[in-house]
């Protein structure tokens, strides 16, 4: 193999939550890492998958680093890793690494490679911030997936028409449509709300992650399905992490 | 590029793991210059153990029989089951000597990230096994990763309530290891792991 110019061989500085990653090769791991300045990062940990890595358990999902990675012709090496937040209590409950798997799915989804990717990091930051501090929120998923849809410039209208702007008569809702429509401007596809769940997205869009306003049980798992089928519409995929029930 | 039977082979042997095209080149090259038998011997292996190998209908470790060898070792300890991912699991913690129970393989570990559930898993198989084999304890070995921890903890929530002690494999420090290179997250889980002397 020829030698690697000098001039693309570096090494950076970084920071990242580790999203996910998947074995390479005998004992290495192509780990993919969520910057906030260089968006989606992949790079190869070798030897991760022995018992004596020293990288250990530092490139587990859902664990906010500060790495060193050379950068080589295709894929960068990880050389150094230091962990910023383990977020341990997220990994020790079931819901919570549930809850956890869909937010870095959703943020996998809404980021790439080499584009900055400020928001979507502090999004996810706070997640998981949120998750390790307390036990799961019903409503912290459906929270996570309307401030995703925030990032990427599709947040759901809530108290105005999508449409014209009004704000009475919001009867329908719908996920083509961008949120409430009046009677006007509703569009085929759009769905009937029960009354006061409009209410209570827009409750939910608007609050802190850390600080969600208490849990109504007669709204939570339908709010859950219309964000659910909304985020999905707009990012055109299923969230495969929702399939999953524990 | 070369001679048909001979690209054949280098094309089925680059579809292996970890072989390359040249790798794939050299082993064919060799089996042309060792004895035919030679080369009979290691084809028919591979057709036998196809046609041989299946899955014990107990534990789904790979056996050449209904039951594989430890699910029909009677003097094994049936009150307790290892459960790990993979079958090649089975032979790492066999190799430790320290137990003398049966083993149960799920076929994988819960992924969230990527949509495998305990559905996708041998899950439903592992509790109707705890009932009617009267297991008193399941220790889930299965990878300390992620997947492995949250699968661990599926276990836990639906073998517990029926009764059933649901043990870990415990996490810590490398033996022949320097405490300089320990990671936090294996050093935490050491510690809260610690034992009295």
């Amino acid at each position: 193999m020829a030698p690697v110019p000098w001039h693309i061989v570096a090494l950076r500085n970084d920071q990242g939550i580790v999203l996910r990653g998947f074995p390479f090769g005998e004992a290495d791991r192509v780990v993919v890492l969520l910057s906030p300045n260089s968006g989606k990062v992949r790079a190869v940990a070798k030897g991760v998958r022995k018992t004596k890595s020293r990288f250990g358990g530092r490139l587990e999902p859902f664990t906010h680093v500060d790495l060193v990675v050379y950068e080589g012709r295709n894929l960068g090496t990880i050389t150094q890793v230091s962990v910023i937040e383990a977020f341990p209590a997220v990994r020790a409950d079931l819901d919570r690494v549930l809850a956890a798997g869909t937010m870095v799915e959703v943020a996998d989804a809404i980021t790439h490679e080499g584009e900055p990717a400020l928001r979507a990091f502090l999004l996810l930051q706070r997640g998981l911030k949120a998750l390790d501090a307390a036990p799961r929120h019903p409503d912290l998923v459906a929270a996570f997936l309307l401030k995703a849809a925030a990032v990427v410039g599709v947040a759901p209208a809530f108290d105005h028409c999508a449409g014209c702007g009004r704000r009475e008569d919001l009867t329908r809702f719908s996920f083509a449509g961008g949120g409430v429509l009046c009677e006007n401007d509703r569009i085929p596809g759009a769905i009937v709300l029960r009354p006061g769940l409009t209410g209570y997205l827009a409750g939910i869009a608007s609050a802190d992650l850390a600080a969600l306003p208490a849990s109504d049980p007669a709204f939570s798992g339908e709010a859950m399905g219309v964000t659910r089928r909304f985020i999905e519409y707009h990012l055109e995929r299923r969230l495969a992490s929702l399939t999953v029930d524990g | 590029m070369f001679e048909a039977p001979i690209q054949r082979l280098i094309d089925e042997l680059s579809r292996l793991p970890g072989i390359g095209q040249k790798s794939a080149q050299r082993l064919a090259f060799h089996l042309l210059t060792v004895e035919e038998v030679d080369a009979r011997r290691l084809a028919e292996a591979i057709v036998a153990m196809r046609e041989q190998v299946r899955l014990c209908q107990r534990c789904f470790n790979v056996t050449d029989s209904a039951e594989c060898s430890i699910c029909r070792d009677l003097r094994r300890d049936s009150s307790l089951v290892c459960v790990v991912e993979r079958a090649q699991d089975i032979v790492v913690v066999e190799k430790t000597g320290e137990f003398r129970g049966r083993y149960h393989v799920l076929g994988g570990a819960i992924s969230p990230i990527e949509g495998i559930g305990p559905e996708q898993l041998r899950m439903r198989e592992l509790v109707a096994r705890t009932a009617a084999e009267g297991v008193k304890e399941v220790i889930v070995a299965t990878n300390p990763t992620v997947e492995g921890d949250t699968t661990a903890l599926y276990i836990a929530r639906i073998l517990k309530p029926l009764g059933v002690r649901v043990s870990r494999l415990a996490s810590g420090l490398p033996v022949g290891g320097d405490l300089d290179y320990a990671d936090e997250i294996t050093l935490g889980r050491a510690l809260s792991g610690r034992r009295d002397l």
